[in-house]
């Protein structure tokens, strides 16, 4: 049986999600939502890329909650790094505020390159939420290129038949705490 | 006048080429070092083991003694930096320079030490522009200089190894290798 790649993407954000949780945005009626409750000036580190200009952050989960309500929208997300590029350090992890959920900062290769030994810090990370449709073929080489990157083995089984969308935050600048 | 022009020539390449050694090494090997990184990680050290889990309640890992008795287990030490559920079957503990992974169903745990390699990832960061800010600038300058050792090298040598003899069959070769990859591969 073919299960629709985007179907499954959105299932693995909203994976944690029980129906008590489940806030208003999940039932269509999506709203973006931002907090200043986070001291974003107190936050001190080493800068990546551009500096940051957002002060409210919000919260990874509202983002995957509703990703593409946050398509093309500028965001400041903070949060704990749990993995990062091994290879070239362009992308990383950045875990949700919320269990078994995390969102991907991608960057440019080479304009920044986040250090292998940001894993476990935290972060402050500012960028553009960007959808990717990828075809079964790209999702297959995204996968195979990940695997490799981590030296794994590749199990092309692991990969949901079909196309997939995949939500991620093009990062624009960062602040890795020390 | 002619004379004058090649001793400048000589001057400033020979200058050059002691201000710019240094720092050729270390783009070299660093080249080198990132061509392969398909086959190497050119930047850090990672060395893994995994190890089986025993005495650690695994039903638990919300509980406050779960993480000091895996590192116990693994005899690991360093700061808990915090630890990250990626699904309900596992849980990751981030240490200084380690970070474990363990299998809440096989009661499996994997740590993955990384530690920077010493010298090259100095050289990666520098050759790699991960500074940027002023190293960006200073690394202009350095290919300019390069562009100049390059320029003034084919006007050193006179005569039958000069540009006009041997120099520029070499020249020509130097040339000629890239553009045959290019019209191969691109």
């Amino acid at each position: 049986m073919k299960i629709p790649g985007s179907f499954l993407a959105m299932l693995l954000l909203a994976a944690c999600q029980t129906a008590d949780e489940a806030p208003a945005a999940a039932e269509g009626e999506a709203e973006m939502v931002a907090e200043a409750a986070f001291d974003v000036s107190s936050f001190t580190g080493t800068s990546y890329g551009e500096p940051l200009t957002l002060t409210e952050v919000t919260k990874v989960s509202a983002i995957l909650e509703a990703p593409a309500d946050y398509v093309g929208k500028r965001v400041l997300v903070e949060g704990m790094v749990v993995a990062v590029c091994e290879q070239k350090g362009c992308w990383m992890d950045i875990a949700s505020d919320r269990e078994f959920e995390k969102v991907q900062v991608k960057v440019d290769d080479g304009v920044i390159v986040f250090p292998l030994s940001a894993r476990g810090k935290q972060a402050l990370v500012e960028g553009l939420v960007e959808q990717l449709e990828l075809t079964y073929e790209q999702a297959l080489e995204e996968a195979k290129h990940k695997a490799e990157e981590h030296g794994t083995e590749f199990d092309p089984s692991t990969v949901p038949e079909g196309p997939q969308t995949i939500y991620r935050i093009r990062g624009l600048g960062a602040v890795i705490a020390d | 006048m002619a004379i004058k022009w090649r001793r400048w020539n000589a001057a400033i390449h020979r200058d050059l080429g002691y201000l710019c050694a240094g720092l050729t090494i270390v783009y070299a090997v660093s080249g080198l070092a990132v061509n392969h990184r398909a086959d190497w990680n050119p930047n850090y050290v990672q060395r893994t083991e995994v190890v089986g889990l025993e005495g650690v309640d695994l039903t638990a890992p919300s509980a406050p003694d779960f993480v000091p008795s895996v590192l116990r287990s693994l005899k690991l030490e360093g700061r808990v930096r915090g630890t990250f559920r990626p699904d309900p079957g596992s849980i990751q503990i981030f240490v200084e320079e380690s970070t474990v992974t363990v299998d809440l169903t096989t009661g499996e745990a994997s740590a993955e030490a990384v530690r920077p390699r010493p010298g090259l990832r100095q050289a990666n960061f520098l050759h790699l522009n991960e500074a940027k800010k002023l190293w960006t600038w200073m690394a202009d300058v350095y290919a300019i200089c390069l562009l100049l050792l390059a320029v003034t090298g084919l006007f050193v040598l006179r005569g039958k190894n000069g540009i006009t003899g041997r120099g520029a069959w070499l020249t020509a070769a130097g040339v000629a290798i890239p553009a045959v990859f290019l019209l191969i591969y691109l």
